[in-house]
């Protein structure tokens, strides 16, 4: 059976750009202008869903009397507004790692928070050991995480691809613990963290915002802006996105998906590393935190739009702020932040399974 | 298949039900508790094959009913006084109520949606049984009134064990089965040729959802504390789908052989080398999913060990 | 290749099954030699206290081996991984009870693993003393065979918000991490308060895995509170203090249970750790604690494992001392009298004085320190302090 044509329902086919056999599944005859208003509907009640959601926590607040519309306040609302921006940035960094591998070879790859852990202790290592700057060290783990990752693409995951979505979902678990375990026998359970950039920018007299969250969103944003304008731009970046649309035909016009596939993941092992190497610089980490990064990441990749690029980085800062809205506003708001996460992905999945870039991307 | 050999099977099932009936006098507690998980997990895979084996939707959050049976056990139990058998039928009625709740949207999603869709279910029940402190105790966890159990739960889930192969056995050979296998080989030639998709995929998400919350609600009672974190544990979902693979998913003797054979090597192994174990425990899920996809029931349909049809 | 790759498989999962049997076959006794068995937490997220523990726990064991062993015995020691679950946990203690039918059990790590392994060594009778849990509802459930060392959950803030008293706060936050331990420990900073006036104004818990604090330190500081009672682990308290630092948010004391009194807290985050107050059950300060034979232990423990022990490895070594001292007054490994032994004798040990109530609970004292210079130093009880707490603590900016 081909489990790439079959991944999304009918009524979303226009959204599929993974989907070369679409049509000829599809069970009614749809005309075209039906899917074009169901995709407009869809993204309109996406849209609709998810004011609602940022407005949630404020109807929430107001009524649990935690909104006071003075001064103060207002401070508070921005400071986690902005540093909502700031995780964002972050999330994003874990998030695009994940859709490249899923928008061009459709596998889930659930080892992605182990290799954001991977980053964090190479970091680690680096600044303790070798008395590197965690951000010079980058230039020093990035070909290694490219290669990290080309070796995983081609020993465990060329298999994978075509194949049913639990042979992509396992492999890449049983990867993760490896690599948990692996680093735990290395490192111990012992929490690390770097103290970098402890300090404070002061935006306004009374927004606030960290040293190392400024740095890390920048670092974020440039190296994501980076990878984009590779794939925008250059001749191997349109070829990863030829072989996301459609391998068949890429294959046809000359392109070698094999080694697509190599660089894919290559690069997003090196985009893993690098959200890990933010980690380390504000977060404490064991070999067991890699597990909520891929959560998140999948949230977040549902949110954006399976694959799609932009996608993933907008839902990585929507994601942010909704967390910090509700932690903010809601009583008892902060044990319900996960909620928010799982609540927008299942939500986003039954409204519009092609999320926010659905249509943009086909 | 003949009317002889589905005789033969039921008797089979019949002997090691009643063999399995007779030892836990002749065993340790200790030895109990292994047969009663090793049977729990024979429960858990082979309900995770009727959706994901037989019908194609691969569920990646399946402990969200062994979790969700787990806290129906314990909140009757210890809030609410009622006979622990009694809270285990409760416990199938919640979970066939929220799989149907769940399973009706989200089974609309295919593929990797799907996966991902049940993976946020679970992770938000856990947090939902988290958050809802007045009902479940939050992190606290619950804490059941202390007793000897192990003979109880042992007979308990003896019994579900029974059931469910049985189930799953006639699932397997009935036309419910075949259209199950329909709609996973091409959902749209089955709808076209007249299969209602969406209720056959609903019937057996239920079915599947069943058996993990009583096999949960089982284990609460036969462990007596129950916190989210270690009901709602993804690894349980990874074993259900690690075993079916093992074993040969789509067909009924696959998990059961995978549930049991993957177990006793845990069982055996992890205890005696910590990190060592469980790094070989990710390689070996590495290896199954990458190599033998098909599981040892291919296997041995490509050794020309067993007929094709026997297998199922 | 398909089919002998799978062969491949098939035999490396038989060499498993071999690798795993063997040891349990040489775990085999001989007649003058004990079996002490437990399973504590070497992988999963407990595995960092409990492997201090572990470390203990051998330290012992080679040193009573070397004076001859227990009651004439040598010591053969099993200890078994629970992978910080509780399920395992369970089946482990049926395993070590039933199966491997050892003489002596030891502790598990943690309050909610012991809650749920509490009610199989009840049903066997057999008794051990808790070095790992400190949730007073284990002791509130009539059992008989689990006995207590360490200050109990509630505890753990006292010193914390005596210290917030004396120096005027009003208003506090009470947070901390959605569990069974942290949420005693808030309880008790939420009664502490209460008793000594102090008003909670936000009150919170937090899923385990929370990395991003901005929220909750803004919706505590737009609350008006002057002092922060964080019931965390490391990674929790170590995200707190660097946002606070990082949004520049100053309160007057900052306190959290159990990651400050992790070995490497200082170490990992550098000044920011400072002036941060934690709890200890125990710290390596013989000269202020004079409990008996805590220099000698001090040593040897340094020397071994190249690091100070902390109170997780203090409080599993004073356990030890106490059931050998009970073994001792009982004359036997007959379980029963073990218990009647552990329920009456008073012990002095590394880690404190031993004398249970009628419930199994030690009535253990625990320490308030503050990190000042990047050391742990104690400030309360005002009996054992150091040096003077250094509050409230500075802002950000003057540091």
């Amino acid at each position: 059976m081909n489990q790439r044509a079959d991944d999304v329902p009918g009524r979303e086919a226009l959204s599929r750009p993974f989907a070369p056999r679409a049509d000829a599944t599809a069970v009614r005859p749809s005309p075209h202008s039906w899917r074009e208003r169901s995709e407009t509907r869809s993204l309109y009640l996406l849209a609709a869903f998810l004011i609602c959601a940022y407005a949630l926590p404020f109807v929430v607040g107001a009524g649990a009397g935690t909104i006071r519309l003075d001064e103060r306040w207002l401070a508070n609302l921005a400071t986690v507004v902005v540093g909502g921006v700031m995780q964002g940035g972050v999330y994003a960094m874990f998030a695009v790692g994940l859709t490249l591998i899923f928008g061009v070879m459709r596998i889930i790859n659930a080892a992605h928070g182990e290799m954001v852990m991977m980053g964090a202790y190479l970091t680690w290592v680096s600044f303790f050991y070798l008395g590197v700057d965690p951000l010079l060290a980058l230039v020093l783990t990035l070909p290694v995480a490219f290669l990290f990752g080309v070796a995983v693409q081609k020993v465990l995951l060329n298999a994978a691809v075509g194949a049913p979505e639990l042979t992509g979902l396992l492999i890449t678990f049983g990867l993760g613990l490896t690599m948990i375990y692996t680093a735990e026998l290395i490192f111990t359970t012992d929490f690390r963290t770097i103290p970098y950039a402890p300090g404070t920018i002061q935006l306004t007299s009374t927004i606030a915002v960290g040293q190392n969250r400024v740095i890390s969103f920048v670092m974020a944003v440039v190296i994501s802006v980076g990878v984009y304008l590779f794939l925008k731009l250059s001749r191997l970046g349109k070829a990863v996105r030829a072989t996301a649309l459609n391998a068949e035909v890429a294959m046809v016009c000359g392109i070698n998906v094999q080694r697509i596939y190599l660089i894919t993941t290559g690069l997003a092992a090196a985009l893993a590393v690098a959200g890990g190497a933010l980690v380390s610089i504000q977060f404490g980490f064991n070999p067991e935190t890699g597990v909520q990064y891929t959560l998140q990441a999948f949230a977040i990749i549902i949110l954006g739009g399976r694959g799609d690029y932009v996608g993933a980085l907008l839902g990585g800062l929507m994601l942010a702020v909704l967390e910090n809205l509700v932690s903010l506003m809601v009583p008892s708001g902060t044990a319900m932040v996960e909620l928010a996460a799982y609540g927008l992905m299942i939500f986003v999945l039954l409204i519009r399974p092609g999320g926010l870039m659905g249509v943009k991307e086909g | 298949m003949k009317r002889h050999e589905h005789l033969r099977n039921l008797a089979l099932l019949a002997v090691v039900g009643l063999v399995l009936a007779f030892v836990p006098d002749t065993l340790n507690v200790y030895q109990r508790s292994f047969v009663l998980f090793t049977m729990m997990y024979v429960v858990l895979a082979l309900s995770w094959n009727i959706i994901s084996g037989f019908t194609g939707y691969t569920s990646f959050g399946h402990v969200a009913f062994y979790g969700i049976g787990a806290y129906a056990c314990a909140i009757l139990v210890a809030d609410y006084g009622w006979h622990w058998l009694a809270t285990l039928g409760a416990a199938a009625v919640v979970a066939g109520v929220v799989a149907v709740a769940i399973g009706y949207p989200v089974l609309r999603l295919k593929g990797p949606y799907f996966a991902i869709a049940m993976l946020g279910t679970a992770e938000g029940t856990r947090v939902i049984a988290t958050v809802w402190d007045s009902l479940t105790h939050g992190g606290l966890g619950i804490s059941l009134p202390s007793a000897e159990t192990s003979f109880e739960t042992y007979y308990a889930m003896l019994a579900l064990m029974v059931v469910t192969i049985a189930v799953a056995y006639a699932i397997g050979h009935s036309r419910f089965g075949v259209r199950l296998n329909a709609i996973r080989e091409d959902e749209g030639a089955a709808e076209a040729l007249g299969v209602n998709a969406t209720i056959y995929k609903l019937a057996a998400f239920v079915l599947s959802a069943i058996f993990p919350a009583v096999a949960g609600g089982i284990q609460a009672y036969k462990v007596l504390y129950i916190d989210p974190p270690s009901v709602f544990f993804v690894q349980i979902t990874i074993a259900m789908a690690l075993m079916s693979m093992l074993g040969g998913k789509g067909t009924v003797i696959g998990p059961i052989v995978g549930a049991v054979l993957l177990y006793t090597v845990q069982e055996l192994t992890w205890v005696n080398f910590p990190t060592a174990h469980l790094i070989a425990y990710g390689l070996f899920i590495v290896v199954v999913a990458r190599f033998m996809p098909r599981g040892l029931m291919g296997l041995a349909i490509d050794r020309g060990w067993v007929r094709k049809g026997m297998v199922h | 290749m398909k089919t002998r790759a799978t062969e491949t498989l098939v035999g490396a999962l038989l060499a498993l099954l071999v690798l795993g049997v063997v040891p349990a076959a040489a775990g085999h006794r001989a007649n003058n030699e004990v079996l002490i068995g437990g399973a504590i937490s070497q992988t999963g997220q407990y595995a960092e206290p409990a492997g201090r523990q572990v470390y203990s726990i051998k330290l012992w064991v080679d040193e009573v081996n070397g004076r001859g062993g227990l009651l004439g015995h040598r010591i053969n020691l099993t200890l078994l991984d629970d992978k910080s679950d509780t399920q395992t946990a369970i089946k482990l203690y049926e395993k070590l009870i039933t199966e491997d039918k050892v003489d002596l059990l030891l502790a598990p790590y943690s309050s909610g693993i012991t809650e749920a392994v509490a009610n199989v060594n009840e049903r066997y009778k057999m008794p051990f003393v808790a070095y790992g849990a400190a949730s007073t509802p284990i002791w509130e459930k009539g059992r008989k065979y689990i006995f207590n060392i360490v200050a109990v959950a509630e505890d753990y803030q006292k010193g914390a918000v005596h210290l917030a008293k004396q120096i005027g706060v009003k208003r506090a936050a009470v947070i901390g991490q959605d569990s069974l331990f942290p949420r005693q420990s808030g309880k008790g900073a939420k009664d502490w308060a209460k008793k000594l006036g102090i008003e909670i104004v936000v009150d919170e818990n937090y899923p385990v895995k929370q990395t991003d604090f901005t929220a909750l330190l803004q919706k505590i500081s737009g609350a008006g509170a002057e002092a922060i009672f964080s019931n965390s682990y490391f990674a929790d308290s170590a995200a707190q203090l660097r946002q606070m630092r990082e949004l520049n948010l100053n309160f007057k004391l900052f306190s959290s249970t159990v990651g400050p009194g992790l070995p490497n807290f200082p170490e990992q985050l550098g000044p920011t750790a400072e002036y941060v107050l934690g709890f200890s059950q125990w710290e390596p300060l013989p000269k202020i604690l004079k409990h008996p034979g805590m220099q000698d232990y001090i040593d040897r423990y340094e020397k071994r494992f190249h690091e100070k022990p902390n109170y997780h490895a203090g409080g599993a070594y004073g356990a030890l001392q106490v059931t050998e001292a009970a073994l001792k007054k009982a004359g036997s490994f007959d379980p029963e009298k073990l218990r009647e032994a552990l329920a009456t004798i008073e012990v002095q040990t590394i880690f404190g004085h031993y004398k249970v109530d009628a419930k199994g609970m030690n009535t253990h004292e625990g320490i308030t320190f503050q990190i000042l210079k990047g050391q742990r130093r104690v400030v309360w009880p005002e009996k054992w302090a150091e040096t003077k707490p250094e509050l409230p603590v500075p802002a950000w900016s003057k540091r």
